[in-house]
C-alpha cells in the first residue's frame, strides 16, 4: 500500500464508490435574494439521503439578476434521484408546495437536455382554467394567476444522467476537530458549479454499510469507522482517532465530483495536522455496487507527480 | 445569407393578396419559382415585386403599402419584416413565426391567429385580434376601434390606452413577470418595442363573449 500524506494528513488508499443517477437543475428567482433561498430552502429541505427522501437535493450556487431569464435574483437548485420516475415525482410535489407557495418566487430550467421534464406543465391546473401560457423564443412558459399575483414557471426542465454518491471521511482526534475540518471543506466545495452536498450544512456522521442484523434493515451504521466501537468490532480507526465525518457529493459529471473532492480535501490538508485532523479515507462497498470509482490517490495524482 | 427581400415597384391601384409569400410556403422554391407566384387575378409577383436574395426563411417587404393585404396570412415560422405600411389582415391565421411591421397596419390585424408574434410601430386599424387563439401582437401606436372583438385567448400589447368595447373588462394595474422575458426576446427585432423595459401595465380582460382567457395589456407611461 502506498503511503501518501498532505501537509501530515494521511490520505488513505482507498476509493469512494457512487452511483448512476438522474439529474436536474431548477433556477428559482424572486423579488430579492432573500425569498428566493426561502424557495430554495424549502425545495431542497428533507432532501438528505434517496433512502428515505426520494430526492438529493441541494442549492448550488447564487445568481446575479443578470443570470437569470427574468433580470432578478436568484439560485439555483441540482436534484437527484435513483431514477427518471421518482425524479419526476419528487420535482412536480416540490415545486407545487415549495415554489407556487413562496411569495414572489418563478422557475425556470436550469438544463437542456434531449429528456425535458415537467417543471410547471401539471401546476398550471392550479390556475383553475385562469391559467395562460406564453411561447417566448420557442419556449413554452404558464402564468398562474395567484393572490401575489402572477406565478411565472417554466413548462418543462432538462434531465440528465449523474452520479450520486462521491464521498470522502474526514478522521480527526476530536468530534469538534472534524466539524472545523468539515466546514472548511464546504466553504471551498460550495464555490463548485455542478455539485450539491446534499446532507445538513453538506456533512454526514452516520455513514451506513449495507446490510443490518435486522433483515428488515437495508443499511445500518458503518460501525468499523465508529469510534465508540473500536475495541468492539474489526475497526478502521487507530487509537488517536476519536471522531469521523463523511461529506457525499452528487453531481451531473464524474470530473466535477473528483475536482469537488479533490478541493475539499485540499481545504482540509491546508489545516495541517495540528488541526486534529489525521487521516483522510473514503466510504465503498468493496466496489461491486456502484460503477463509478473515486480513487484517493488517483485524485491527487497531479501531486505525486 | 441576404434576406428574401420584396421591393415594391409602384405603389398598386388594387389590393393585392401576399398570404403566398411567407417563409413556409416559399421553402425550397428558387428565385425564378418565386417571380412566377400568383398572387391576385392573374398579378404575379414579378408584376409588382423586384425580388433580392435568398434567405427564404427572412422576408423583407420593401416600399410597402397600405394596399398589400394577408402579408404573413397562415405563416408557420420565419421572420417577415415590413418596411412601411401594410394592409389588411396582417398575420391572419398565423401559425408561428415573427412580423414586424415599421409603418401602419390596417383593419383584423392577427385576425384568428393562433400562435407566433406581430409588432407593429406605428397604428393599427380596426378589429385588431379579433378571434384571436393566442400569440402575441404589439402595436406601438394608436388602435382602431373594437380591438380584441371576439378575441379568445393572445395577448394584445399597446403603448396608448385604446377604446375597448363592452366585452373587454378592466382588471387593474399590474407588474407581469412573464413581461420581462419578452421584452427580452422583443430586443433581438429591428422595432420600437426592443426598447421596452417596465413590467407595469394595465390589464383588460376579453373578449367575455368569448370566456375572457385572452388580455389586452397597456404600458403605463
Amino acid at each position: 500500500m502506498r503511503l501518501m500524506q498532505i501537509n501530515g494528513i494521511t490520505i488513505d488508499d482507498t476509493f469512494a464508490e457512487a452511483f448512476n443517477m438522474r439529474g436536474t437543475r431548477v433556477i428559482i428567482t424572486a423579488l430579492n435574494l432573500k425569498w428566493a433561498y426561502h424557495a430554495a430552502n424549502a425545495m431542497t429541505g428533507f432532501a438528505t439521503s434517496v433512502i428515505g427522501c426520494g430526492v438529493e437535493a441541494g442549492i448550488e450556487r447564487e445568481l446575479t439578476a443578470d443570470e437569470t431569464p427574468d433580470g432578478r435574483p436568484g439560485v439555483s437548485v441540482l436534484l437527484f434521484a435513483m431514477g427518471s420516475k421518482v425524479l419526476m415525482q419528487q420535482l412536480e410535489t416540490r415545486m407545487g408546495q415549495c415554489i407556487l407557495t413562496c411569495p414572489t418566487a418563478a422557475a425556470f430550467a436550469g438544463i437542456v437536455s434531449e429528456d425535458m421534464i415537467n417543471l410547471g406543465a401539471h401546476l398550471r391546473y392550479f390556475g383553475d382554467g385562469f391559467q395562460t401560457s406564453k411561447l417566448i423564443n420557442g419556449t413554452r412558459y404558464w402564468r398562474i394567476p395567484v393572490m401575489d399575483g402572477e406565478f411565472l414557471v417554466q413548462e418543462a426542465t432538462g434531465m440528465v444522467r449523474a452520479i450520486g454518491g462521491g464521498n470522502f471521511l474526514i478522521l480527526a482526534i476530536s468530534q469538534a476537530a472534524a466539524l472545523n475540518a468539515a466546514e472548511t471543506a464546504i466553504e471551498a466545495m460550495k464555490k463548485l458549479p455542478n455539485v450539491i452536498m446534499p446532507f445538513p450544512g453538506g456533512v454526514v456522521r452516520s455513514g451506513s454499510k449495507v446490510g443490518s442484523k435486522y433483515p428488515k434493515m437495508f443499511a445500518s451504521t458503518n460501525d468499523a469507522f465508529c469510534p465508540t466501537l473500536k475495541g468492539l468490532v474489526q475497526t478502521e480507526l487507530s487509537d488517536d482517532i476519536e471522531s469521523v465525518m463523511e461529506i457525499v457529493i452528487d453531481g451531473l459529471t464524474f470530473d466535477d465530483i473528483a475536482k469537488a473532492m479533490k478541493v475539499g480535501i485540499e481545504a482540509i490538508c491546508a489545516l495541517g495536522e495540528n488541526s486534529g485532523v489525521k487521516r483522510i479515507s473514503a466510504g465503498n462497498y468493496g466496489g461491486k455496487l456502484g460503477p463509478h470509482h473515486f480513487k484517493l490517490h488517483q485524485i491527487f495524482g497531479e501531486i505525486l507527480k | 445569407m441576404t434576406s428574401l427581400t420584396f421591393t415594391l415597384k409602384q405603389n398598386p391601384a388594387f389590393i393585392v393578396n401576399c398570404g403566398a409569400l411567407t417563409p413556409d410556403k416559399l421553402i425550397g422554391k428558387t428565385h425564378k419559382d418565386i417571380l412566377q407566384i400568383t398572387l391576385n387575378n392573374n398579378i404575379k409577383v414579378i408584376d409588382l415585386f423586384e425580388v433580392s436574395g435568398i434567405d427564404n426563411q427572412h422576408i423583407i417587404f420593401k416600399n410597402s403599402h397600405s394596399k398589400l393585404d394577408y402579408i404573413g396570412y397562415q405563416m408557420l415560422n420565419g421572420s417577415i419584416e415590413i418596411e412601411g405600411d401594410c394592409g389588411d389582415f396582417l398575420g391572419a391565421n398565423m401559425r408561428g413565426g415573427t412580423i414586424v411591421c415599421q409603418g401602419n397596419a390596417g383593419d383584423r390585424v392577427g385576425d384568428q391567429m393562433r400562435r407566433g408574434l406581430i409588432l407593429i410601430d406605428s397604428n393599427a386599424g380596426d378589429y385588431v385580434a379579433s378571434r384571436m387563439l393566442a400569440g402575441t401582437i404589439g402595436v406601438h401606436g394608436k388602435l382602431g376601434k373594437h380591438g380584441g372583438f371576439g378575441m379568445k385567448r393572445g395577448t394584445l400589447l399597446l403603448s396608448q390606452p385604446p377604446n375597448l368595447h363592452a366585452t373587454i373588462q378592466d382588471c387593474g394595474t399590474h407588474n407581469l413577470p412573464f413581461l420581462k422575458l419578452l421584452f427580452n426576446a422583443f430586443k433581438l427585432f429591428n422595432s420600437k418595442f426592443s426598447s421596452l423595459d417596465s413590467t407595469r401595465v394595465r390589464r383588460y380582460c376579453g373578449d367575455i363573449a368569448c370566456n375572457g382567457n385572452g388580455e389586452i395589456l397597456v404600458l403605463e407611461q
